[in-house]
């Protein structure tokens, strides 16, 4: 078989994973409940809880309403994205849905490698997740242009980036833990669970400055902190940088640290850089792991499935 | 020349002996039957067969190569599972055609394959349909488009045509054995249909993972079947001769039923006896009587 159709089939499995995914409503539903969540709380109190305590902060100078506008905007779209890259991974995955439908046993009696199927269902589960991820971008973007844009280029290419790297973190995640599992029960119980508990472990539903400090020390060891840092970076450094034309840099840095657009781990404060390099490393190693589980369960099943007396 | 050969095929589930040392073969072009109660050990092997479960021990050849090159064997198998597999999400269109890709297919040799079976099946007017919103005749027909799409060498029924209503029972039959006609498909059907037995070449019977019964349907009326002489018009001094010599028959609302260990026996009952007959008829047993005699179970209890 070349290497060209099996591309071919790589190409239609992971379209049609993709459209199945956009079809099935209540999946879809699901994987947008913790961005749905982050709007609620923002139009309910979060958007006034931040401009509240922005203002007490810089209180005495007389700072632009677009600005604090921009930076609320800025800190929704920024918790927005950092956990649905992370939610839409683990909920738009369709190798579960496949085992549960028996669609994967047709799979089993067709000629498409068990490799080219796994690896359609990562891609799908990346390209569905990047398409929302997208598209939740671009209405942030259209937000932001409305009542205050002050992102710069290199802020878009870094958000781009991190939508990027952590939607592939997230996927390779959760296909990791789909691959042990063939109950709708689990897949429901983890998308839940992550649903609920992602935004607050990674700091979207509250600064991580306004957490304890154990808690702090435990979620600067979890790698999405780092992604949400870097989503905070790329849509609120432009804001501080106007900031820093009305107050003084002390100020900006109390804010920067207090809406985590800085970062220590344990106590030392962690560059753009290091921030970058620690989700990069961290998504490298779980795609290793997520390779090593299927080679090992092809290795067991065809050790298995050898049988001295075979004919050929 | 044989495209299926099993030999010597075993399959244990812990204590439970699935298949149990059973071989047989497929002449290619053949309807080739696979009867059995539920749990006998027909989707083990079709499994064993399809590369789904791996064989304890024995061979199992299809088209000359071992189920251990499964992937240059898959090409040449189309499967009609128990219950549709397709994408119930996806319209009848983009599940043939995802799966048709599969194959190795590119867009136009799916279009002009599809296009034999749309009209034959009346797909047509629900191929831009979702799967879910068909009913269950349609879907079915859907699966058995999916199987024969790739034009394959074999195509394996599992009990294809459980719960279709009779119409489209007989619709997808006929697009079956045409298709058989035009490309000497091999098929290996497993069912809980008399009638679909009784029409194949061969039919094996399988019992708690083993064969108990093999060879054509007329082989094993002839071998496992009483035969029956049906009486509509006759004397009712038939009673005296019947009871006299001991001849056991059924006396039912139309007719009198006379059962015989063979043909012949009845032929000479009948050569002997001629005068107290009018209107008779000679019936063979069925397969449900072969089934009967060779399991001691009967079929459609267990449906």
């Amino acid at each position: 078989m070349s290497i060209q159709s099996e591309f071919r089939k790589l190409n239609y499995l992971t379209f049609r994973n993709i459209k199945l995914y956009f079809k099935d409503k209540m999946t879809f539903l699901v994987s947008l409940i913790t961005p749905l969540i982050l709007l609620v709380l923002f139009i309910v109190f979060l958007k006034s809880t931040y401009e509240d305590s922005l203002l007490s902060i810089t209180q005495g100078f007389n700072l632009d309403q677009n600005i604090i506008n921009a930076f609320t905007g800025g800190w929704l779209f920024s918790s927005v994205l950092a956990t649905s890259c992370i939610t839409v991974a683990f909920c738009s995955g369709m190798m579960v849905i496949d085992k549960i439908n028996n669609a994967s046993i047709d799979f089993m009696v067709s000629p498409v490698k068990k490799s080219t199927l796994q690896l359609s269902y990562v891609l799908a589960n990346l390209f569905s997740t990047l398409i929302i991820a997208f598209v939740l971008l671009a209405i942030g973007l259209i937000y932001l242009a409305c009542v205050g844009f002050y992102l710069s280029f290199v802020d878009f290419l870094l958000i781009i980036f991190t939508i990027v790297i952590t939607s592939l973190f997230g996927t390779i995640l959760a296909n990791i833990i789909w691959s042990f599992t063939r109950s709708q029960g689990v897949v429901s119980g983890v998308c839940t669970l992550v649903s609920a508990l992602y935004g607050f472990i990674c700091g979207a539903y509250m600064p991580i400055n306004t957490l304890g400090k154990g808690m702090q020390n435990f979620v600067s060891l979890l790698p999405g902190t780092y992604s949400t840092v870097l989503f905070r970076q790329g849509f609120l450094n432009g804001t501080l940088n106007e900031m820093k034309k009305t107050l003084p840099q002390e100020m900006v840095d109390a804010i920067a640290t207090a809406f985590d657009t800085k970062m220590t781990f344990f106590g030392h404060e962690v560059s753009t850089l290091a921030l970058i390099l620690v989700i990069t490393i961290s998504s490298i190693i779980l795609l290793g792991v997520f390779v090593l589980i299927n080679s090992f369960k092809k290795n067991a099943k065809s050790q298995t499935k050898k049988r001295p007396n075979c004919k050929n | 020349m044989n495209i299926i050969e099993i030999k010597n095929l075993k399959k244990y589930f812990g204590n439970t002996k699935a298949v149990d040392d059973i071989s047989f073969s497929v002449k290619e072009g053949e309807l080739f039957a696979f009867l059995g109660l539920n749990g006998a050990g027909k989707s083990t092997t079709i499994n064993i067969l399809v590369g789904v479960l791996k064989r304890d021990s024995g061979d199992c050849f299809v088209n000359n190569l071992s189920v251990d090159e499964i992937s240059k064997i898959l090409p040449h198998i189309g499967i009609v599972f128990q219950s549709s597999v397709l994408d119930k999400n996806l319209s009848v269109y983009d599940n043939l055609r995802y799966r048709a890709m599969l194959y190795g297919m590119n867009k136009k040799e799916f279009e002009i394959n599809l296009e034999y079976f749309l009209d034959k099946l009346d797909l047509r007017q629900i191929l831009k349909k979702q799967l879910d919103k068909l009913s269950g005749g349609q879907k079915r027909k859907v699966d058995v488009v999916r199987a024969l799409l790739h034009k394959p060498k074999i195509l394996i029924l599992d009990e294809p045509t459980t719960g279709l209503d009779p119409k489209t029972r007989k619709l997808v039959w006929d697009m079956i054995n045409e298709f058989r006609k035009t490309t000497n498909l091999t098929v290996l059907l497993t069912t809980h249909y008399m009638e679909e037995a009784s029409v194949a070449d061969n039919v094996v019977i399988i019992d708690g993972g083993k064969i108990v019964a093999e060879g054509s349907p007329l082989e094993l009326k002839n071998k496992f079947a009483n035969d029956f002489i049906k009486a509509y018009k006759y004397s009712k001094d038939i009673f005296t001769i019947l009871n006299k010599a001991n001849i056991p028959y059924q006396k039912n609302k139309n007719c009198l039923q006379i059962k015989f260990k063979n043909t012949n026996a009845a032929k000479n009952f009948l050569v002997e006896n001629t005068s107290l007959f009018e209107d008779i008829e000679i019936v063979k047993g069925s397969m449900d009587d072969v089934f009967l005699t060779v399991t001691g179970k009967k079929l459609k209890e267990n449906v």
